[in-house]
């Protein structure tokens, strides 16, 4: 079924170099719309520039991306926002003194951001989002927490909030950076719920180190190493594939089932 | 109560309390000159805290657009027969101009070389108003600034010759732009500058364009500051050097932290507190800047809220009443380190 699904996104050979060092030198990535893509791989195999140069954080040293049949390589990431991608964050970043409907919102209002220039009217009535807002809310089960600063929740709330900020976008594609990082194990299904529950309506890439996550929810699976694509394939064609056997720790990445 | 009720209650009970000082100093105080004083810095605060305290931007160019706004004013008045009003818009335009300007250079940078950017500004346009005397004075400034009545075909409406008559054109002129103000950090635009105080990072992420949102707010606080230059002006009937001096953007800042940046009329606290007690202190010891520092010590290590939020925890503990903080008011942290 996924693979008759048309490509929403497309990296052609993307580089980035500090000086001498590749972080990543020559990816070729093929996500297709409405999939759960994840990107796994050791520490340093360069998963995290990936997504900063697919979301436009930071500024590829060469190569192509395109998004949607436009090419986005040398857009900002605010400007990619517009194309409708979204991301979340592997260390939580958010408005920490602002309520969490306020963080919702500002992610909403972000689509149109000519709107944030308005220095005369207050965010009511249609600008108050209040339908996405309430939306991501209830998905989140961040009901009763609507008007609470989101530095007083808990780490797991926080975490869910961060996956929501991409959400009150209504994008294209939602960005996925280690969404479980630091979560407690029963925080843990909540986010895997929540993650399953968006290739509906969206497209997901996901980082992800907890692989029996990886495993259950992916649709495809690319793994890298090096600054490098070492394999790609469906979950169970990973799993069995020796080069990625022998990169990893063998129960790593068959999470002790093997 | 739903938050809207709330938000829009607090906003009108800013005005008032902004109104009931503006009544209350020609009642309690000697000075007219010293009452405008306080308004006038009380606005150029404002303007700083715009940036400070709602958007994280720490600039030492305040006194640039301060500058601009007195030299703007001094020049208009002496030398082409404008009337007052349009003056005093040209001074504010010149403030905005020149803050756009400094802000769009500036705002290239984050962090420390942001404000060094700022700091630099502040000393060029010193030098350069000092070596154009032709237009600024140089050392001397621009002298004998009239104070022309509001007039309007040759029927005078309100004469500005006693310092209590300047007072209350003062006054209308600041609670009008304070009501703006508020408008301004109630709106959309405000409410997106409170996040990018709060993360930067995340508010580029979602979509914000962080230089035009920066340099709106450059623009907006220069152009009341450019006011507050242009008041002071007419008010000493002189444009000196010094008030384009660096002296200048330390003083209005100094003002806004001793105030409080978690909301704009803090800012006229602050402004109050300092020229006030300034005043009544300079009489008693004349090396009365000293305490000054040891206030900002006070404030800097333990009441990061300024007067205002020490006033409020007061006030609360008065009421006993354990409201919770508006967001706006909870202590921007990050607000020191981040810009």
């Amino acid at each position: 079924m996924s693979t008759a699904s048309p490509i929403l996104l497309e990296a052609v050979g993307v580089e980035k170099r500090y000086d001498k060092f590749a972080a990543l030198s020559g990816v070729d990535l093929k996500v297709r719309a409405n999939t759960v893509h994840s990107v796994i791989g050791p520490n340093g195999a360069g998963k995290t520039t990936l997504f900063h140069m697919l979301t436009g954080t930071k500024a590829v040293s060469g190569g192509r991306i395109v998004f949607d049949g436009h090419d986005v390589t040398r857009e900002p990431d605010h400007r990619r926002v517009q194309r409708g991608m979204a991301r979340s964050f592997q260390v939580t970043s958010l408005f920490l003194t602002l309520p969490v409907r306020e963080n919702l919102r500002l992610a909403a209002q972000g689509t149109a951001p000519a709107q944030a220039l308005n220095c005369w009217s207050p965010p009511v009535g249609a600008r108050s989002r209040a339908d996405v807002v309430a939306r991501v809310l209830a998905r989140l089960g961040l009901e009763r927490h609507a008007d609470t600063p989101v530095g007083n929740l808990s780490h797991g709330q926080q975490r869910r909030l961060e996956v929501g900020m991409a959400l009150a976008a209504g994008p294209k594609a939602i960005f996925l950076d280690e969404p479980t990082s630091g979560m407690g194990i029963d925080d843990l299904d909540d986010m895997k719920r929540l993650i399953q529950g968006l290739k509906d309506e969206h497209t997901v890439v996901l980082i992800e180190h907890n692989m029996n996550i990886v495993m259950d929810i992916s649709d495809t699976v690319t793994v890298m190493q090096q600054g490098r694509v070492l394999a790609e394939g469906h979950p169970h064609a990973i799993r069995s594939d020796e080069r990625v056997r022998s990169a990893y720790l063998g129960n790593m990445i068959t999470g002790g089932k093997a | 109560m739903n938050t809207a009720m709330t938000t829009i209650l607090r906003k009108h009970f800013h005005l008032l309390l902004a109104l009931a000082f503006v009544l209350a100093m020609p009642l309690t105080m000697q000075s007219g000159s010293l009452a405008s004083e306080v308004l006038i810095y009380g606005l150029a605060a404002m303007g700083c805290n715009l940036l400070l305290g709602h958007t994280g931007l720490l600039s030492f160019g305040q006194g640039i657009f301060f500058g601009l706004g007195s030299y703007t004013i001094a020049l208009t008045l002496t030398r082409w027969p404008l009337p007052m009003p349009l003056a005093l818009a040209l001074a504010v335009v010149a403030g905005a101009v020149g803050a756009a300007l400094v802000g769009w250079v500036a705002i290239r940078q984050r962090g420390t070389y942001f404000v060094m950017l700022t700091l630099a500004f502040a000393q060029m346009f010193y030098f350069l108003a000092y070596s154009m005397p032709g237009l600024t004075g140089g050392d001397n400034g621009l002298m004998d600034i009239p104070r022309p009545s509001l007039a309007v075909g040759g029927f005078t409406l309100w004469p500005l010759t006693s310092p209590w008559q300047y007072y209350g054109f003062v006054a209308v002129v600041f609670l009008v732009a304070f009501w703006l103000l508020q408008k301004v950090s109630a709106s959309v635009f405000g409410r997106t500058l409170l996040a990018v105080r709060d993360n930067e990072e995340r508010a580029g992420a979602i979509g914000y364009d962080l230089k035009l949102l920066k340099l709106q707010a450059f623009v907006i606080s220069g152009a009341v500051t450019g006011l507050a230059g242009a008041l002071h002006a007419m008010m000493t009937g002189i444009a000196p050097l010094a008030s384009a001096e660096y002296h200048t953007s330390e003083m209005i800042l100094v003002m806004t932290v001793i105030g409080g940046t978690g909301n704009l009329l803090a800012s006229l606290l602050g402004s109050a507190f300092y020229l006030i007690v300034g005043d009544w202190l300079s009489t008693l010891w004349p090396r009365w800047l000293l305490l000054l520092g040891v206030v900002l010590m006070v404030i800097s290590l333990g009441m990061q809220r300024g007067l205002w939020g020490l006033f409020e925890s007061v006030w609360d503990r008065l009421r006993g009443a354990k409201h919770a903080k508006h967001a706006t008011d909870a202590t921007p942290a990050g607000t020191g380190d981040k810009a």
